[in-house]
């Protein structure tokens, strides 16, 4: 992704509205008694389009300004959405796949590896009450939730950063000629 | 110049994760920072206007969400109805006798909300992603008297209470996190008690008894304590409804000296909450 301004400001807009629309809908709706969280496919996102450093730095801004916006200990949720980030950028940069299923299912795992991972950030400080084994079932429902706001974020996404795209300028440079009465 | 640029990524990769580590190290434990409050300040009229405009929305998903769920209760809720029928009419002559009791004794009429407490009215703007914490954020702040520690009750219930505080927000834990401890009395049992979240589940909370002389049984209230004592201070005022025992068998209370509690309060499906200010140490 060739970062310019107007693109960095498209995706701090992105960011911004990501944060506010989670925790002021997605976080308030339930369906199978689970909410969605659509940050780390966001960054999944960010990842996918922009590489590791773009993801990582993504997942450090979104994690600050929700743990800002929750006053929560800052640097947690950071912590978590750094490593989603920084896992999708390296998909992007190792692996030649191109399905149109990779930013689904990439939204998926690495929203079930987010969730053991606020898990895990909240377990070195100390969980001094019972876990219950909903929470499995909450994180796999999640995570498939993930799976379908993932495509439609990424759709979006990519819709939206298109003149910055390296290798949809490409495509479009490669396209074949169009052959009248062919 | 490849390997230049990977050293590059690398180096910002460390100094994020390290940012990160240091941020974690030096707020956890705290409130509110200055620039928590700051940014919270600077968002909240933001995320009121988007809570309002998406209200419908959220509204209409839930709707769906609950009827599938009623439709799997309706047969588990005409039972209960039908033991409640009977508990009611037994509830009524004991309110009857309460209120003479209570003109006898000049006891004052406060409910459930406290004598000495202002109710502050707030709407929930933001709630916690991940199933692992239990916070909701409120519109109202230290601006309209709100306090580090006061109660936070809705129509049915305690919800929680108040944990950090900016000029126009303040940031609510729910009984349902894993770090809330509540005091409370088993009614008209009498026992004494301290309520636990279970987390992922936040209809289940867990009562430890203190003082297991008395059995309890399924449908008993359960409502704050406001006791004091040197190892453990509760911060609710007294007499503020929890829940109600929906699990106590034997083996549970006497060996494991616990019992289960559902808290009146839906805290999955908070929309309107109110502070009670005024009241906290």
């Amino acid at each position: 992704m060739i970062l310019t301004p107007k693109i960095v400001v498209r995706l701090l807009l992105v960011g911004l509205l990501g944060v506010l629309l989670q925790l002021t809908f997605f976080s308030q709706v339930e369906l199978f008694h689970v909410s969605p969280d659509v940050l780390p496919a966001l960054v999944v996102c960010f990842g996918l389009l922009g590489g590791t450093m773009t993801g990582a730095v993504a997942g450090f801004a979104l994690g600050f300004l929700l743990d800002c916006l929750l006053i929560q200990p800052l640097g947690g949720a950071s912590l978590v959405l750094i490593a989603v980030g920084y896992a999708a950028g390296t998909f992007r940069e190792r692996f030649e796949i191109h399905s149109r299923l990779v930013a689904p299912l990439l939204c998926a795992i690495l929203t079930l590896l987010a969730e053991l991972g606020f898990g895990a950030i909240e377990a070195m400080f100390g969980i001094d009450t019972e876990v219950s084994p909903l929470v499995v079932r909450d994180m796999l429902i999640k995570s498939i939730f993930a799976f379908f706001l993932g495509w439609a974020i990424y759709v979006g996404m990519r819709r939206l950063v298109r003149p910055a795209l390296v290798d949809e300028a490409t495509v479009r440079r490669t396209r074949r000629p169009t052959v009248l009465g062919a | 110049m490849y390997r230049k640029q990977v050293r590059r990524r690398r180096a910002v990769l460390a100094l994020l994760v390290v940012g990160s580590f240091a941020l974690l190290t030096l707020t956890y434990g705290q409130g509110s920072n200055g620039l928590q409050r700051g940014v919270t300040a600077i968002f909240a009229p933001a995320s009121s206007v988007l809570d309002r405009a998406l209200k419908p929305a959220r509204d209409l998903i839930n709707w769906v969400d609950e009827t599938f769920d009623a439709r799997g209760k309706n047969h588990q809720l005409e039972e209960e109805l039908r033991v409640e029928r009977k508990a009611a009419v037994g509830g009524k002559a004991a309110l009857a006798e309460n209120a003479e009791f209570r003109k006898l004794l000049k006891f004052d009429k406060s409910g459930a909300i406290p004598a000495g407490t202002k109710p502050v009215t707030g709407r929930v703007i933001g709630l916690s992603p991940t199933v692992w914490f239990s916070d909701v954020m409120i519109d109202v702040g230290s601006g309209e008297g709100v306090a580090v520690n006061d109660p936070v009750v809705n129509g049915d219930g305690l919800i929680g209470r108040v944990t950090a505080v900016t000029g126009s927000a303040a940031k609510v834990m729910l009984i349902s996190d894993h770090s809330s401890r509540v005091g409370v009395r088993i009614v008209p049992a009498g026992v004494q008690g301290i309520v636990k979240a279970t987390v992922g589940e936040p209809e289940r909370l867990v009562l430890s008894f203190l003082n297991s002389d008395k059995n309890i049984h399924r449908g008993e209230a359960v409502v704050t304590s406001g006791w004091h004592s040197e190892e453990i201070e509760s911060r609710f005022p007294p007499n503020i409804p929890v829940g109600e025992v929906i699990k106590a068998t034997l083996v549970e209370q006497e060996a494991q000296e616990r019992s289960i509690v559902r808290p009146y309060a839906d805290l999955r499906n908070l929309s309107t909450v109110q502070v009670l200010t005024g009241g906290a140490p």
